[in-house]
């Protein structure tokens, strides 16, 4: 060490008013210090962090040519940043100091005064020990494109996509199906106020099909991911559609003249069909068919058809579209990847499959929409009214055999279609519930509405559904067997219905969007938020953002305002336009990296590349978040923390035990 | 300090905190004035992931009586699982320190949340009375570092 | 497994040293690596054999190994090249190459491995001395079971003493003089051992028998050092005087086949102490004995890879100072390897125990 840098380390000792100084015989710390190796001088001073405080540092700096600061006062949570610029603005990097934290961790907790003082100087000690390793860091500024990618069509996704648009970003919306629009398309009514969901969803998605800002890739799936915040590479993989979108009017003749008619239609939840070209449903943005190639006579058997080729005036149809990948430079992502309904086969209790005339809540809302399979009337497979519906809810929610999580929505949802059964057929609904849950805005108010209106609610997890009865005029019906836990007597009501209020999991392919996105999940499979309460909408990725179900279940009104926030994420991001990445990151030296990758292995954040060349490990410094695991890793210390250096953590450790 | 009946026998203890939670858990320790022995000296760690097994062979070397590491619960870990990482290192740790006469409980680790100031104080003044009964570590005064 | 060919001919290395040189000249693999004789010594080293009329010397089964060859073998496996080669090693070094695999230092692809049963080895100077004297030590350590208890202490406490991962595994125990068992471990042992012409066989009655004895033997004298050695190091201050005359040579280190960095950690200045830091400690305590990191060099080296020790025993070997670097390893070792349940070698798609958290959360795999 040259004598030009040769450590020259500035001690300041705070009073903190009488917060510090009373306990703390801050003279005596003050003296203690000023003896240490390498200390400069040690000063003493009411309140470190007032304007005068801070002038002792940067006067100190300049005339007496420190190079190194330490100020023991509160906690660095408090005032590092503080302190950081005080020795920034006395030209001296803003990492060449150190905190000691002598009021939270000494004179607050600390009874016996003499006591407060000796660890007070130990913990200064170790602290003038640790800056002494302490080396110049710098932060590195990365431009961020001014472009968001939004992967889910639903309402959370198009929100996200609307609220990005509008203020005037580039907003890339990749839907896997032929269609925007998700689950919400599906609904008749919503809850509580009973609006036409599809009254209000259609003009959002005309919305998003017109914005110029919104260029929509419906029938795509995301394939690639690379790169960091505000430096996305993502590649699109457009699937084949066979129909050019390009000449495509939307006049339907396709699905009119198409033979093969006989293929259940997903849109209807498997209560109606459709034809192997097809639109998932009459309002579909953009209003361009597919062609289902497994079921088509001329993509899937290899016969010879056409006959939509044939009626097309506008020649749209090309049996010999290839899937196409599009690459898009994004700054940020909102995952808005949705939930699905749980599949209740497995709960065997409750007959799904066996009887015809229990339905999940999704074919009931299919049942009872007016673009549905039965136009809107609420019929039974034999074509008659229903006289009794049983409604069961928490299937597949609340049962530690299952999800144990209560999915939300079901309560709601359950007491919607209660409300329009005793609406559209007057008839007679029973609600098994296990406790009613409507904790939003006018939901309770609901709730209510619908007791006023005749509904019976039995407080009970349903038993069983079976088709055994025990009168002989209920012969045909299904008869639902629950304990109500309020009369303490098991009850069994013959049904001619049954609605089952499935729960929410997260969407098919989720675990494959979290793998090319390197977000984690949750035991359940959502994505994992970056803080469950104050950053609800980030996630541990840096640019990625979350909104809607994908982050666990939520109901429109929620899932509405999480899109808008995450979108104001992502317009902070992008409004900003640059990002400063931090300086406490990894570095790994080549010359000691042995390259047995338990640095990869260890990194959360995928930040971490071995180079096949040299046979080392390369850190990517715009993804790395400092937290060590490689560090912790590495038997050469070839792998450390700028920050956390060995030398700099075993420093402190030896001056506290000196 | 917690004192001991027969000798003036001040136990050194070394923590290594995660920021985000024990650390900041002993932050509000101090604003809400739970005191707690003295003798106890913090060192701010990042994520309890980062813990190097030579910070604690370190410590012990040099004379610490006692360490405690300090984490975030599972599943709260800023850095996602930097907390599980350390637990499955420390098992190996332990195996080792064991093996040269650190009795077992002279390595402590604890998750305690940011919010958790009460459990913070408990834990210190815990630990502390454990290690002011064990005694002196064994490589206390010896010249081995 | 299955069993090929029991060969007999005037001595098991004979035996061996046919099927070797064939794998050479039928072309089978491009080359091999082997224990054999130098013209300077009769100590064999590994020696990387391209052509197979060089291969006289050729020794894989002499009761000496002056290093763990897995090393070697990772010198010679540290990227696929195109070649194929055969690596004929001990069951220790097996292992050894198995976890050097895990951490990236050599691939098996196109890599033969083959195995042998393991006497146990002298100590360089203990063989040299049966060398001068007897000339071949090999054969006569094969039929003479006194001379086999001058095997080093480590490897009289070896329980894994049979080739296990191997393609081809070449046995000597419990066969009848002058036999050695080919047997394959893999498609491809089983492909080369065709190709060697050799044909089915049975695995010998007694070979159970002379194993179990021999493993029970073993086992005896593992619980005996390992109570021993507990004894020992069981507080800081005993272990002390057990490296109390350590000379921070890092021989154990250099020999050791785990210890893979491509520059230790204790080399670099991570533990170089500051003179104001030795002076202010010398103040405080009176003195302070130099260097200062001895201690926490042979700690810190068990933190990084007592899970992966296999217990060669070079360390101690090599020792200047002939501390039973290896008793402490091993001892301190089993503990380690059992608080993870990780047996280091058994598996080599079996992850490094710290590399994998318990309530591992379902997390993206890397992009």
């Amino acid at each position: 060490m040259t004598t030009q840098n040769k450590p020259k380390i500035g001690v300041y000792i705070c009073h903190c008013g009488m917060n510090i100084a009373p306990k703390v015989d801050v003279e005596e710390v003050a003296r203690y210090i000023q003896e240490l190796d390498h200390v400069t001088v040690a000063r003493d001073y009411k309140f470190m962090c007032s304007n005068p405080g801070q002038d002792m540092i940067i006067n100190d700096i300049k005339e007496l040519g420190l190079n190194r600061v330490v100020v023991a006062s509160c906690s660095p949570r408090m005032h590092e940043k503080t302190f950081r610029n005080a020795v920034r603005t006395a030209g001296l990097n803003p990492y060449y100091f150190q905190m000691a934290n002598i009021r939270e961790q000494v004179s607050w907790v600390t009874k016996d005064s003499q006591e407060a003082t000796e660890k007070a100087k130990s913990m200064v000690a170790a602290a003038v020990a640790r800056v002494f390793f302490h080396q110049p860091l710098d932060t590195r500024e990365v431009t961020v494109a001014k472009s968001v990618l939004v992967i889910g069509g639903g309402i959370a996704g198009m929100q996200a996509a609307l609220t990005s648009a509008n203020a005037g970003y580039q907003v890339s919306l990749v839907e896997r199906e032929p269609s925007i629009g998700g689950h919400m398309a599906k609904f008749d009514k919503t809850f509580p106020t009973l609006d036409c969901a599809a009254c209000i969803m259609t003009p959002k998605m005309v919305d998003v099909l017109q914005h110029p800002g919104i260029t929509l890739y419906t029938w795509s799936e995301v394939e690639k991911v690379e790169g960091f915040i505000g430096n996305f590479e993502v590649t699109v993989k457009k699937k084949p559609r066979y129909v050019d979108e390009k000449k495509c009017t939307g006049c339907g003749t396709c699905m009119q003249k198409c033979p093969t008619k006989k293929i259940l239609s997903e849109f209807n939840e498997g209560l109606s069909f459709r034809t192997a070209i097809y639109t998932p449903f009459p309002q579909a943005v953009p209003n361009v068919p597919v062609i289902d190639a497994t079921h088509c006579r001329v993509l899937g058997q290899n016969k010879k058809c056409g006959v939509c080729a044939k009626f097309c005036e506008t020649k749209a149809i090309d049996f010999d579209q290839k899937p196409e990948f599009v690459t898009l430079k994004i700054g940020a992502i909102i995952t808005a990847t949705g939930f699905q309904a749980v599949n209740p086969t497995s709960l065997e209790q409750y007959g799904y499959g066996r009887f015809p005339e229990v339905y999940t809540s999704m074919e009931f809302e299919r049942l009872n929409n007016a673009t549905g399979p039965t136009s809107g009337k609420v019929l039974m497979k034999n074509g008659m009214v229903p006289k009794r519906v049983a409604i069961i809810h928490c299937v597949g929610s609340r049962d530690t055999r299952h999800k144990k999580y209560c999915s939300r929505v079901c309560c709601m949802y359950s007491m919607k279609f209660a409300h329009l059964l005793r609406e559209k057929t007057g008839a007679e609904v029973w609600e098994f519930y296990i406790d009613i849950r409507s904790p939003g805005k006018l939901y309770e108010e609901f709730y209510n509405r619908v007791q006023e209106e005749g509904v019976r609610f039995i407080r009970g997890r349903v038993a069983e559904i079976t088709d055994m009865v025990e009168d002989p005029g209920d012969e045909g019906r299904l008869t639902v067997i629950a304990e109500s836990t309020l009369t303490r007597r098991t009850v069994r009501v013959p049904v001619d219905m049954v609605v089952l209020s499935v729960g929410l999991e997260p969407a098919r392919g989720s675990e494959d969007i979290g793998r090319l996105l390197g977000l984690s999940r949750d035991g359940d499979g959502w994505f994992n938020e970056l803080h469950a309460k104050l950053a609800p909408l980030a996630t541990p990725i840096n640019g990625i953002f979350l909104a809607g179900c994908c982050q666990g279940p939520k109901d429109i009104p929620d899932t509405v305002a999480q899109a808008m926030g995450a979108a104001g994420e992502a317009i902070a991001l992008l409004a900003k336009g640059i990002v400063t990445t931090q300086a406490e990151i990894s570095r790994i030296d080549p010359d000691l990296c042995s390259g047995c990758k338990s640095c990869i292995e260890s990194c959360t954040y995928s930040a971490i590349r071995f180079d096949e060349a040299r046979k080392v490990a390369v850190v990517n410094e715009a993804l790395c978040m400092g937290c060590g695991s490689c560090a912790a890793a590495c038997p050469s210390s070839a792998a450390g923390v700028k920050h956390f250096t060995d030398k700099q953590v075993m420093g402190e450790i030896e001056a506290l035990l000196m | 300090m917690v004192k001991s009946m027969s000798d003036d026998y001040q136990p050194k203890i070394i923590a290594l905190v995660c920021n985000w939670c024990t650390y900041t858990a002993a932050d509000l320790a101090g604003t809400s004035r739970l005191c707690y022995p003295s003798n106890i000296r913090m060192i701010r760690m990042m994520c309890t992931g980062m813990i190097d097994p030579k910070y604690i062979l370190k410590a012990f070397l040099d004379g610490a009586d006692g360490v405690f590491i300090g984490g975030c619960h599972p599943g709260d870990c800023h850095y996602i699982n930097g907390n599980l990482k350390f637990k499955k290192r420390m098992a190996g740790i332990e195996a080792i320190i064991s093996q040269f006469g650190f009795e077992e409980d002279r390595l402590r680790l604890r998750w305690i949340g940011a919010s958790e100031g009460p459990e913070f104080q408990h834990n210190m003044t815990d630990f502390i009375q454990t290690i002011q009964n064990m005694g002196p570590s064994p490589a206390k005064g010896l010249m081995v570092l | 497994m299955s069993v090929y060919a029991m060969v007999k001919d005037a001595s098991p290395t004979v035996a061996v040293k046919a099927a070797l040189t064939k794998l050479l000249s039928q072309n089978l693999v491009d080359a091999v690596l082997v224990a054999a004789k130098s013209p300077y010594s009769a100590l064999p080293m590994p020696t990387l054999f391209a052509e197979a009329s060089a291969m006289d010397g050729i020794d894989p089964l002499a009761p000496a190994a002056p290093f763990n060859a897995a090393r070697q073998a990772a010198t010679v496996s540290r990227q696929a090249t195109g070649k194929r080669l055969a690596l004929v090693l001990r069951p220790c070094e097996i292992r050894a190459l198995i976890e050097l695999v895990k951490l990236n230092q050599c691939t098996l692809e196109n890599v033969v491995l083959i195995g042998i049963d393991c006497l146990g080895r002298m100590e360089n100077e203990v063989f040299l001395r049966h060398a001068s004297a007897l000339g071949d030590v090999t054969s006569e350590f094969q039929k003479n079971t006194s001379l086999q208890d001058d095997i080093t202490r480590t490897c009289q406490m070896c329980e894994q003493f049979e080739p296990a991962h191997a393609d081809i595994a070449m046995s000597t125990l419990g066969m009848a003089e002058n036999s050695v068992l080919f047997a394959s471990g893999s498609e491809t042992g089983e492909a080369l051992l065709k190709e060697l012409g050799l044909s089915p066989a049975e695995n010998p009655a007694q070979r159970e028998t002379v194993t179990k004895q021999l493993r029970e033997k073993r086992a005896a004298c593992k619980k005996e050092v390992f109570a021993e050695t507990s004894e020992k190091i069981n507080s800081i201050e005993k272990f002390e005087k057990m490296i109390g005359t350590c000379l921070n040579c890092y021989n154990c280190r250099q020999a050791c086949p785990v210890c893979y960095c491509r520059e230790c950690v204790f080399l670099t200045d991570v533990f170089a102490a500051r003179p104001e830091t030795l002076l202010r400690r010398a103040q405080k305590r009176g003195s302070v004995k130099l260097p200062t990191d001895t201690t926490m060099f042979h700690l810190t080296r068990l933190s990084h890879i007592a899970h992966s020790c296999v217990g060669c025993g070079q360390c101690s070997s090599v020792c200047p100072s002939n501390i039973p670097v290896a008793d402490i390893f091993t001892t301190v070792a089993a503990q380690v390897q059992a608080a993870y349940d990780y047996v280091p070698g058994r598996d080599v798609q079996e992850p490094i125990p710290y590399l994998i958290f318990a309530e591992k959360q379902k997390s993206g795999e890397p992009k």
